[in-house]
């Protein structure tokens, strides 16, 4: 990543006082025009429409709706499925983070000795986060199959018959396997965040707390860990906001089954729409998806004004 | 951390990162190894010659997508980003944040509105019904990372510019644009990456084979039950041709992809 030292000048300058180019009055809103267009208007458009088919009975395709005023968001508080999809969405992220943050620093702690291939090994971890969840989840999905797959293929051949489980048609199973693919996935994310902050620490850090006798465990837990805060804290928020967007990998793997045992909030509204017709209760569960990624966007843009200054 | 570090603790330290290696590559062998099962390469022939879904044009499509999805992004998101970033006008703070409030929203919490609008506009199963959308959802977050890069490039030298009577054009094409350069990369990497994995956007807009993504291809294929070997194989077989693309693509450019996957996580 490039130098981290210049800081921009448009933000150091007073801002009153400081005389800006010459600008034409409208040129700005030339240059920032298609994006507007294509972004703004696509966006804000379809975030009212939402709101509006919120509040209305409709099937999706035909002109006629009803207004029911507050009826599907009264129906989204008492629903089970909800409130299941929202405890999924936190065992999914709680596991996921908490999994891949481990597994992600400590990848980038064995890379950080620097010995012969480590950047092979890193460009292998990195790997699946480049392939699309989609091909991956489908991959893992044959080979999690209770009979064709070959994970129990395996355990099968070890006479570990006891291990070799439905790891999709049981509830509890389903989650884990839904939680390991995506570590599987986005750990080489976690590790390459910490290793690039880790090379980022000054050496003479290291061997002032090795005059003071520490060793390499309390390095890495008093020194290391903490100083990569901001790592960390990014980590979180992006595995809270991709937990959010969790789709591709729950619809192709387990279809939210079974049962309703790893519904998650856009497989569900997809189901209503598509399955259902039911356009507006949809959207309302669409409006509790985007109340909660606002915030979250508003978090993750405050995480990231800080990063400059935390490295 | 490691300052001496001795030859008991490198060999351990390269076995951990060798299994760590083998159970992250198990996968895709697996794939190779259950590819080749009963009739070896005959496996991907037969699926070369599906009469449905032809696995050279689904390629081509999540190529010819993510490539013009990108162009178009990196065009407009240029624009964008430079008066951002160098201009003043009214309500620049609120424009600008109003787009990055939209920077993690899923696709799927909108997709009533984006379905009944592709559909009344009579974008069904176009490129268009994909590309524009895809670039809609992506635009607050490359936006978000080539303003602030744009930010670290200094007022000075567009002032020079400007006296010497460039326009602003010339000055995003001469100054910004070369100065820009490792940022304009990340942005490339990550729309064309993002694109090309897009899976949500395809599966509402697409219901023709001949505009099936290597995403939708996927799901096709494995949604059929696979019941004896040789249909696994097959599916095995069908998985990598549209997976091998982008894994080549990543040994190429592994670097790029690392530095403008991350990118959008920390400043640069």
């Amino acid at each position: 990543m490039a130098s981290t030292e210049q800081v921009s000048l448009a933000h150091s300058h007073p801002r009153t006082g400081h005389k800006r180019f010459k600008w034409s009055r409208l040129k700005p809103f030339l240059f920032i025009l298609p994006v507007l267009l294509l972004s703004g208007l696509f966006l804000y458009y379809s975030i009212g429409f939402t709101v509006y088919i919120s509040f209305h009975k409709w099937d999706g395709l035909n002109p006629d709706m009803t207004f029911v005023g507050l009826d599907n968001y009264k129906r989204l508080f008492a629903d089970r499925v909800i409130r299941q999809a929202l405890w999924n969405h936190l065992r999914y992220f709680v596991l996921g983070v908490g999994l891949q943050t481990i597994v992600g620093f400590f990848m980038a702690v064995l890379l950080y000795a620097r010995l012969p291939f480590h950047n092979v090994f890193k460009a292998i971890f990195f790997m699946p986060v480049v392939m699309a969840p989609i091909i991956i989840a489908s991959i893992f999905r044959i080979l999690l199959d209770a009979n064709f797959g070959t994970v129990n293929e395996i355990l099968r051949f070890l006479h570990l018959d006891f291990l070799a489980l439905p790891w999709l048609g049981d509830p509890t199973n389903a989650l884990w396997s839904l939680v390991m693919v995506n570590v599987f996935e986005w750990s080489g994310l976690t590790m390459v965040l910490y290793y690039s902050g880790m090379l980022s620490i000054p050496r003479e850090i290291y061997e002032a707390a090795k005059i003071d006798g520490a060793n390499f465990w309390q390095m890495i837990t008093r020194i290391t860990f903490p100083l990569l805060n901001g790592q960390t804290s990014i980590c979180i928020i992006l595995g809270i906001i991709g937990s959010l967007k969790t789709f591709d990998i729950v619809m192709q793997m387990t279809g939210g089954g079974p049962g309703i045992a790893t519904e998650f909030l856009n497989t569900y509204l997809y189901k209503k729409y598509v399955n259902e017709f039911n356009a507006g209760y949809s959207a309302a569960i669409g409006m509790l998806i985007l109340v909660l990624s606002m915030t979250l966007s508003i978090i993750q843009l405050k995480l990231y004004d800080r990063s400059r200054i935390d490295r | 951390m490691y300052a001496k570090i001795k030859l008991h603790q490198k060999i351990i330290i390269q076995v951990v990162l060798l299994a760590l290696a083998l159970l992250w590559l198990a996968p895709l062998t697996v794939a190779v190894v259950k590819s080749l099962d009963i009739n070896g390469l005959g496996n991907y022939i037969a699926v070369l010659q599906h009469p449905k879904v032809h696995l050279g044009r689904v390629v081509f499509n999540s190529f010819f997508i993510a490539t013009t999805t990108t162009l178009l992004l990196v065009v407009i998101v240029s624009l964008a980003a430079f008066a951002f970033s160098k201009m003043d006008f009214p309500f620049k703070n609120i424009l600008y944040y109003a787009l990055l409030v939209c920077l993690t929203i899923p696709i799927a919490s909108v997709m009533t509105p984006l379905f009944v609008t592709v559909r009344s506009f009579g974008l069904m199963n176009t490129y268009f019904s994909l590309i524009l959308p895809i670039a809609a959802f992506q635009a607050p977050f490359l936006l978000l990372i080539l303003r602030n890069y744009f930010d670290t490039i200094p007022n000075d030298l567009l002032e020079a510019a400007t006296i010497d009577g460039a326009s602003s054009l010339q000055v995003l094409y001469h100054i910004m644009i070369p100065l820009g350069v490792p940022a304009l990369v990340n942005i490339m990497v990550l729309g064309f990456v993002n694109s090309w994995n897009e899976y949500f956007i395809p599966l509402l807009f697409v219901r023709k084979e001949e505009l099936y993504t290597v995403t939708l291809a996927a799901t096709y294929f494995t949604g059929s039950k696979f019941q004896t070997p040789e249909m696994v194989a097959q599916l095995y077989a069908t998985l990598l041709i549209i997976t091998i693309p982008s894994i080549v693509f990543y040994l190429f450019t592994q670097r790029y992809m690392q530095e403008g996957l991350t990118a959008g996580a920390v400043k640069s």
